[in-house]
């Protein structure tokens, strides 16, 4: 009987990068699914039997199809494929039964090497590559592939964040849209008009792509950072300076060198700049030219597990870039 | 960027130790502090531009550590950012109003400049070793004196801004905005503290004939002398402004009427004494002040100064120069 291989991520470019990384040689049947509700369904048909799971989803995530998989005793060896690296995470998809963990993006041959460590054998199809009619079948947008590149980085970000306060992480999905510079408050999802906001801003700039990282910190967040870094004065503005530049450090930096190192190029960076201390989000763009309409925006949110702690990181990419970044990120699918 | 592009060009044999040479010479003229620290914080790069503005040549630092050398930086504070860098292999930022400066310069422009010192920026950047980890780190310091000069006018000349459009310029008391803004604060703050909290407006008597008799300079000077005596015998957590030509409106928080009362008349008082002689005239003057206690049923800011001004009519009615209560049946 034919193996059957289920790719399940919301992304459908990170199913295609994913497809791409199976042997080509394997004689099986592949399936997609877009959520953790589409995946448990192909599985109790049987057509799950290796489960390549991401953990980031919306409607069913990776976690809670895990506890689905082992509450119902589903017949499927789970992998999950996912660019949320913090250890933590690794060690709970684990406690979940998931056979293993591979970080995105998959390259070269990882599932190969995975697959026979377990000693889990396909039976070889040498006669036709049915796997390639199957990816090219994956319709991606470049708005999708936007995501999973933003998705990736913001999972070195979180792993370094989460290393830098000693906790985990909670790391939804990022939010990628076109917007006008006049609306971007109204599209974001985390920050309201009226919160009361630290903000702090990096240019990068290179092969053609240049944009600004935007750090929000909602200014409710200070004592309880303070209280995992064991540090004192967070209640004074110079103390809650450095905190948030030392957090702007990390996190601009890991994604700014997430997203470079996918694209394979390298970034200049700015020296930060401390936009305002307890500010609304309309005094960020306050004296700025105003000069693009359009902004491609990245927005990634950033929760601290079972603390009051909300930061937002925005990436904000100039219109002119667009077409450096579009030819970039074709060299990925 | 340069030293890797640099390891792949000698990994090609296309750097001679020629190139590297005017490389060197580059690093050492430009106008930027360029230092490497080990995992030790020795030094192991001292650029020019620290050399000169430091007067410590290379040759005294090379070797020796950071902290030793300059018992002036905050070790804890330093090392806390190194850390990461070493630690994470990445870049980490600091902006001057973290810190003015990590070494203490003399301003680059010792004459015309404004500032004592150089205001400083800092990247400190993981330089990778062959094997992928981080044993140097390379640390830049930016002169940013003139935008960090420039930033603290700015902020400055904006405070005296906002202080000058909130102040009325003959009394130097608030202004009528300034006072209402205050007013309506006072108002919400204690309806939910339940604290008594009085308001008091006050006008000048007959005013217009001071005006008529002695001219407007004599009527400006009626004006300051009572918002000095004003200034005079109210508290200072008291909110004084001027409300309009001859009018006048004081907050007094934690004061229930009866209290209220007892200021109004020292200040009805001190003023009746008070003789004001401008040019050759002696005036005298006399003011009327009415009074209203924040009450639960008063909805609104606007409802109770209206109080204070309905009392204050009463006065006016009853013959001037004397306080009223607002009271509900009047």
């Amino acid at each position: 009987m034919t193996t059957t291989v289920l790719i399940c991520d919301d992304s459908s470019f990170a199913r295609k990068q994913m497809a791409r990384a199976l042997p080509q040689n394997w004689k099986m049947e592949l399936n997609f699914a877009g959520n953790g509700v589409e995946a448990l369904e192909y599985i109790r048909k049987g057509k799950g039997d290796i489960l390549f799971l991401d953990l980031n989803m919306p409607v069913m995530d990776g976690y809670q199809t895990l506890a689905e998989i082992v509450k119902d005793d589903l017949p499927t060896l789970t992998i999950v494929v996912s660019g949320d690296i913090q250890p933590e995470a690794r060690a709970r998809v684990k406690k979940l039964g998931a056979l293993d963990f591979i970080k995105k993006p998959v390259v070269g041959d990882q599932i190969e090497t995975i697959l026979n460590n377990y000693g889990i054998a396909l039976e070889q199809d040498d006669s036709d590559k049915p796997e390639t009619k199957q990816t090219n079948k994956i319709g991606v947008d470049l708005v999708d592939c936007y995501q999973e590149l933003a998705n990736v980085a913001m999972g070195r970000a979180a792993d370094l964040l989460a290393r830098f306060l000693g906790a985990y992480v909670v790391m939804p999905i990022p939010n990628v849209k076109y917007t006008e510079i006049d609306d971007l408050q109204m599209a974001l999802h985390h920050i309201k008009a009226d919160d009361s906001i630290s903000a702090v801003c990096q240019g990068f700039i290179g092969s053609g792509i240049a944009g600004e990282a935007l750090l929000i910190f909602n200014d409710t967040s200070y004592a309880d950072i303070a209280d995992l870094l064991n540090y004192e004065g967070a209640d004074t503005e110079a103390g809650q300076l450095e905190l948030l530049m030392d957090i702007s450090s990390v996190l601009c930096n890991a994604c700014l060198n997430g997203i470079a190192d996918q694209l394979d190029i390298s970034f200049s960076q700015g020296h930060p700049k401390v936009i305002g201390q307890h500010i609304h989000f309309d005094d960020i763009l306050q004296g700025s030219s105003t000069k693009w309409k359009q902004t491609l925006t990245i927005e990634m949110g950033y929760k601290i597990e079972g603390k009051n702690i909300n930061c937002d990181l925005l990436l904000l990419i100039t219109e002119d870039s667009i077409e450096a970044l579009n030819d970039k990120v074709i060299f990925l699918l | 960027m340069i030293e890797n592009t640099m390891e792949k060009d000698i990994a090609l044999g296309q750097v001679s130790i020629k190139d590297i040479h005017w490389m060197m010479d580059m690093m050492q003229s430009i106008d930027v502090g360029l230092m490497v620290l080990d995992r030790d914080y020795k030094v192991l790069v001292w650029n020019s531009f620290l050399q000169n503005h430091s007067g410590i040549e290379a040759s005294k630092t090379i070797n020796n550590n950071l902290f030793s050398l300059f018992p002036d930086i905050p070790e804890r504070w330093f090392k806390q950012k190194a850390d990461s860098v070493f630690l994470f292999k990445s870049s980490s930022f600091t902006v001057w109003e973290q810190r003015p400066y990590l070494f203490k310069f003399k301003n680059y422009r010792p004459i015309t400049g404004s500032a004592d010192y150089m205001y400083q920026n800092m990247t400190l950047i993981p330089l990778m070793s062959s094997d992928n980890e981080v044993q140097q780190i390379g640390v830049l310091i930016y002169d940013v004196t003139d935008i960090a000069v420039n930033k603290i006018k700015l902020e400055e000349a904006n405070a005296k801004l906002l202080n000058l459009s909130k102040t009325d310029h003959l009394t130097q008391l608030n202004n009528r905005g300034a006072w209402e803004v205050s007013l309506e604060q006072e108002f919400h703050r204690s309806q939910r503290s339940k604290h008594p909290c009085s308001v008091v407006m006050f006008d000048i008597d007959h005013f217009k004939n001071v005006n008529d008799t002695y001219g407007h300079q004599a009527g400006d000077e009626v004006i300051r002398r009572t918002s000095k005596l004003l200034q005079e015998t109210m508290r200072k957590s008291d909110v004084a402004g001027r409300y309009g030509g001859e009018e006048f409106g004081v907050i007094l928080p934690d004061t229930d009427a009866k209290n209220a009362l007892i200021f109004t008349e020292r200040l009805r008082k001190k003023i009746e004494a008070e003789v004001v002689e401008h040019e050759d005239f002696k005036i005298n003057i006399t003011i009327s002040l009415g009074v209203s206690q924040l009450s639960d049923d008063c909805e609104s800011y606007q409802m109770w100064l209206e109080q204070a001004d309905k009392a204050l009519y009463v006065c006016k009615e009853s013959g001037r120069n004397q306080s009223q209560v607002f009271a509900k049946n009047s």
